[in-house]
């Protein structure tokens, strides 16, 4: 009988304590994130950019946010759901967009998404910037693949987190035909290798600010 | 002929070729030609960006010629056209067989399909249209020059800058033309020495005026031959000349002086047939302008005079003049020459560049043979969708409502667009004009004041 009346408040604060560590808070994407690929071919290297991340990345309470706040290595919970319109996607000539953009099968496919799978801590947090390791599913072109990088997290303006990473990925590997555009008389070949890197910029909604 | 041979198909045609002609030909010096890098024949000729739905407002001959233009784009659908006076909405109709007509543009401009409007009408009529078209959301192609007056042009550059979401491209055509870009950066480049003079001339011999069947229709469409309603030549034509070399010389005027009068078609109109006027630019460089409607000699042409050669502007065809102490710039021996009386033209053909050559930019099947104005045009319908498809991924990504982040946004896909005239270069181009034709009125030298060209 004791028992029972003790545990009753202990289960309800139980509850209590694990629906508090479900609640995710959330940060939306922002203006002024950028996307870069870089890639080689037999004639220059070239660069396409975009300024235009979307999505949302969700935290649990446990997520060292805080720019204070400590944490110990391993998983974290963390939800990133991304897109990229390919057409957003911009080199300075117009000519060589249209090529990229066929490439990239844009018509068909016209986002990149992002999908966070896992993401850890590497080490404790401490200081402004935080080091992870992350897998995600990353499509492109209508092909999904799983990726792995390195993430630094920036957590020093209260309220905002700041992403940034690089990785290499193959064209091939996506389906993607690394283009020979008939303009270059099929002397430009692109290599087969790109590296991808962003730094995404998210924050709190206003309201919740 | 396998492309990837291109470097050398010269030679080798001169190796094949057996006739006397083609021997003669390259003995006289071969022109260097954008043939040499022809892409594949089978390539089809594509739409350079996706569809943007049009609809054009006046449909005068100007308008109809701009329906003709759009007619041949394949990512140009008309969807919309709009004049108040039946039988030009008729002839419009029957140009853009598939759009709706409209007699007033309010309910053109209500339709929500239209996402670009190309507006012709009479330079009087532009300032509420365009302020209309605008606040309505739609992307503006506006015929230059921009207003009849300094207000009116000041408004519609105002309300131009001000519509972030809008794509607003002035109707200066040559502004988009690769030929005066080829151009541009050969005279920028000093190819023809240091310019002291300019001039360019427009000559044709007809009224301007045109028949109507009422009387009231007839003032209506003769809006250009009363100064009520019109800047003359200068404005309605001179100004597209101007402009261009203004742009070549990198310079704004810093005065002008003006003659004219009514010299031949004395018919009740207060709008001189003949015209003269010199520009004063920084440094001393002069510019002079005449236009005359009774007479056609040597129709219309732009001139540059530099202390190395003397560059002439026909249409889409150019030339250099050297001075026989001027610098051997190489390609010159082998380029294309036409004889002008006593003098040597010596061909300058865009594509005889080495960049064209290398594939860096498309190369047309015939160079620069299409209009000024289905090159604008493309750049309009091109780089409307630039604008709204960014607007589109940022509105989609982010909080609509910074406009801050979505002007810097936008402002960052400009490389991206083609090349235009935008709000900036036609309010220019309008009040350089209005003022000279105040100056050709009153046979006046009037200096250029600094907060005229202040938006």
């Amino acid at each position: 009988m004791k028992l029972k009346t003790f545990s009753v408040p202990v289960v309800a604060l139980l509850l209590a304590g694990s629906l508090t560590a479900q609640t995710m808070t959330r940060y939306e994407a922002q203006p002024g994130s950028k996307m870069k690929i870089e890639g080689t071919s037999t004639v220059h290297d070239w660069t396409v950019e975009s300024g235009i991340i979307g999505g949302s990345v969700e935290v649990d309470a446990a997520f060292p946010a805080e720019p204070d706040a400590k944490a110990a290595p391993g998983k974290v919970n963390v939800r990133v759901q991304t897109a990229l319109p390919v057409r957003s996607l911009k080199s300075g000539t117009k000519a060589m967009d249209d090529v990229m953009h066929e490439a990239m099968k844009m018509t068909a496919h016209p986002k990149i998404e992002y999908r966070l799978t896992e993401m850890t801590l590497k080490e404790p947090a401490s200081g402004p910037v935080l080091n992870f390791e992350t897998k995600g599913e990353l499509t492109l072109a209508g092909a999904t693949n799983t990726i792995s990088m390195p993430v630094t997290v920036d957590r020093s303006e209260k309220g905002k987190l700041k992403f940034r990473g690089t990785t290499s990925v193959k064209m091939t590997s996506f389906g993607i035909k690394p283009p020979a555009p008939s303009l270059g008389l099929g002397l430009i070949r692109t290599g087969d290798d790109v590296k991808l890197t962003f730094e995404w910029k998210t924050a709190l909604p206003a309201k919740t600010l | 002929m396998n492309p990837q041979d291109s470097s050398d198909f010269n030679r080798r045609d001169f190796l094949k070729g057996t006739s006397l002609a083609t021997l003669m030909a390259a003995m006289g010096g071969v022109p260097l030609r954008a043939e040499d890098a022809k892409p594949a024949a089978d390539a089809p000729k594509k739409a350079s960006s996706p569809p943007v739905n049009c609809a054009v407002i006046g449909c005068g001959l100007r308008g109809r010629e701009i329906l003709n233009t759009l007619a041949v784009m394949p990512n140009a659908p008309v969807v919309a056209v709009c004049d108040h006076y039946a039988p030009f909405l008729n002839r419009a109709k029957t140009a853009a067989p598939k759009a709706e007509g409209y007699g007033d543009y309010k309910k053109l401009l209500a339709n929500q399909a239209v996402q670009a409007v190309l507006i012709a009408t009479p330079t009087h009529q532009h300032r509420e249209i365009t302020e209309a078209a605008l606040q309505a959301g739609k992307h503006v192609y506006l015929e230059a020059p921009l207003a009849h007056s300094l207000d009116d042009a000041r408004a519609i550059a105002r309300a131009a800058q001000a519509a972030l979401k809008s794509n607003f491209q002035a109707g200066l055509q040559m502004r988009s033309d690769p030929q005066r870009h080829f151009l541009l950066q050969f005279i920028r480049s000093g190819a023809a020495g240091k310019a002291v003079s300019a001039r360019a001339q427009w000559h044709k011999k007809e009224s301007w005026r045109r028949a109507a069947p009422s009387p009231e229709r007839e003032q209506e469409l003769n809006w250009r031959l009363s100064s009520a309603t019109s800047n003359g030549l200068i404005a309605e034509v001179g100004l597209h000349q101007l402009d261009v070399l203004g742009w070549f010389l990198k310079a704004r005027p810093v005065a002008v002086t003006g003659f004219g009068g009514v010299l031949h078609w004395s018919d009740g109109r207060d709008v001189p047939d003949t015209i003269q006027a010199v520009f004063e630019f920084p440094g001393g460089t002069l510019l002079s302008y005449d236009a005359t409607l009774a007479n056609s000699f040597d129709a219309d042409y732009e001139m540059i005079y530099g202390t190395d050669s003397a560059v002439m502007i026909r249409a889409n065809k150019a030339w250099m003049f050297k001075e026989v102490d001027s610098p051997l710039l190489g390609w010159e021996v082998y380029a294309r020459k036409d004889e002008f009386y006593k003098e040597t033209g010596i061909a300058l053909v865009a594509n005889a560049t080495k960049i064209v050559a290398q594939g860096d930019k498309p190369v047309e099947d015939a160079p620069y043979a299409n209009t000024s104005l289905s090159y604008a045009l493309e750049a309009f319908i091109s780089n409307t969708y630039v604008v709204l498809s960014g607007v589109e991924d940022f509105v989609a990504s982010f909080n609509p409502n910074d406009t801050a982040a979505l002007k810097e946004y936008l402002a960052g896909l400009a490389k991206s667009k083609l090349p235009a005239a935008g709000w900036p270069e036609g309010y220019e181009a309008t009040v350089i004009a209005i003022k000279a034709n105040e100056a050709i009125l009153k046979k006046q030298r009037i200096t250029f004041e600094k907060e005229w060209f202040q938006v």
